[in-house]
């Protein structure tokens, strides 16, 4: 297999870390809205630690595409 | 790839010229020739902004608020209560450092809708790209960012106290604590970089996909929403990794 095909591929396996930030982006959003549901009045403090939560939930499939575009474009 | 389309590039042709960060100009200065890139110069453009909106908005200050002073009040307002909130009664000092990073990366973020349109066989007159999606300027931040945290630690709980910390649950988490100095930046100024270029290359494709009516509907999630979640986000972490630096030991 030439470096170039083998280059592809594996940006094409790292992207598969947009599984887990998927998944616990919506888990956080589930809970979350489930918390707002329970205690309306207490919405500002649940969206401010649900926005830590995914930011660094998401950033595992951030760093599946900067693997990405350094394997495709280096 | 249609045929109509003006530039016979390819998908991954335009992704890669995306990519690149061109030199617009080399600045002589003492012997030294500095490379000013596109990104430099919409920093500039970005603090341009920035000043002469301040310049304006506190020129005439009145006791009673009109026009522009109540957006300015109420932002002060708003980043005074929340540093409050999130960092104890010391984190008033931090605003104006946040509130900066707030401001500039809103703007950075903002700044890239102001392209005109393109297409259709003429080219835009000129074109911004998002200046985030220089990974030099995302971590210029990062790394601010974790000065001050390093800086306000060893102000805040004493050198003593702040080599301490590093043992703090259980001894054997130095090496642990120690790495978080190293893995906090590393990730503030990639989750910026990736989030940003991530979005300005979707954008792209479907541009080149679809030019017609799907754009604009897109752009704004990609360039106005996410921009202002990622500028949101990256002041939000830096507040937290503040507040973890300066929480100061209860003496009871």
């Amino acid at each position: 297999m030439n470096p170039q095909a083998a280059a592809f591929i594996g940006a094409g396996i790292a992207v598969f870390t947009g599984i887990g930030a998927g998944v616990g982006i919506g888990l956080a959003t589930g809970k979350t809205s489930e918390a707002i549901a329970r205690q309306p009045e207490a919405s500002g403090k649940i969206t401010g630690s649900f926005l830590l939560g995914i930011a660094l939930a998401e950033a595992t499939a951030i760093y599946g595409l900067v693997v990405a575009l350094m394997l495709l474009f280096k | 790839m249609s045929a109509s389309h003006s530039g016979a590039m390819s998908i991954g042709e335009r992704v890669s010229e995306a990519l690149s960060i061109k030199t617009v100009f080399t600045m002589h200065v003492f012997g030294l020739s500095i490379p000013i890139s596109e990104t430099v110069i919409a920093t500039w453009i970005v603090m341009a902004i920035l000043f002469v909106f301040s310049i304006f908005a506190t020129r005439k200050l009145k006791r009673v608020p009109t026009g522009l002073q109540i957006f300015v009040e109420f932002f002060m307002d708003f980043a005074d209560k929340f540093a409050r909130d999130n960092m104890g009664h010391n984190g008033r000092k931090f605003v104006p450092f946040l509130g900066s990073i707030f401001l500039f990366l809103c703007t950075a973020n903002l700044l890239p809708m102001i392209t005109p349109m393109g297409g259709f066989g003429f080219e835009p007159l000129f074109v911004i790209k998002p200046l985030t999606r220089d990974i030099n300027i995302t971590a210029a931040f990062a790394i601010m960012t974790m000065i001050v945290v390093l800086f306000s630690a060893i102000k805040y709980k004493g050198p003593g106290g702040f080599i301490k910390s590093f043992a703090k649950p259980q001894p054997f988490m130095v090496p642990f604590n120690a790495l978080e100095y190293v893995i906090k930046p590393l990730s503030l100024a990639l989750r910026l970089f990736g989030n940003i270029l991530g979005a300005y290359i979707i954008m792209l494709i479907i541009e080149i996909v679809m030019p017609v009516g799907l754009p604009p509907i897109l752009s704004l999630y990609f360039d106005l929403f996410d921009g202002l979640i990622q500028a949101v986000v990256f002041t939000f972490l830096s507040t937290v990794y503040i507040a973890e630096a300066i929480e100061q030991e209860e003496h009871s």
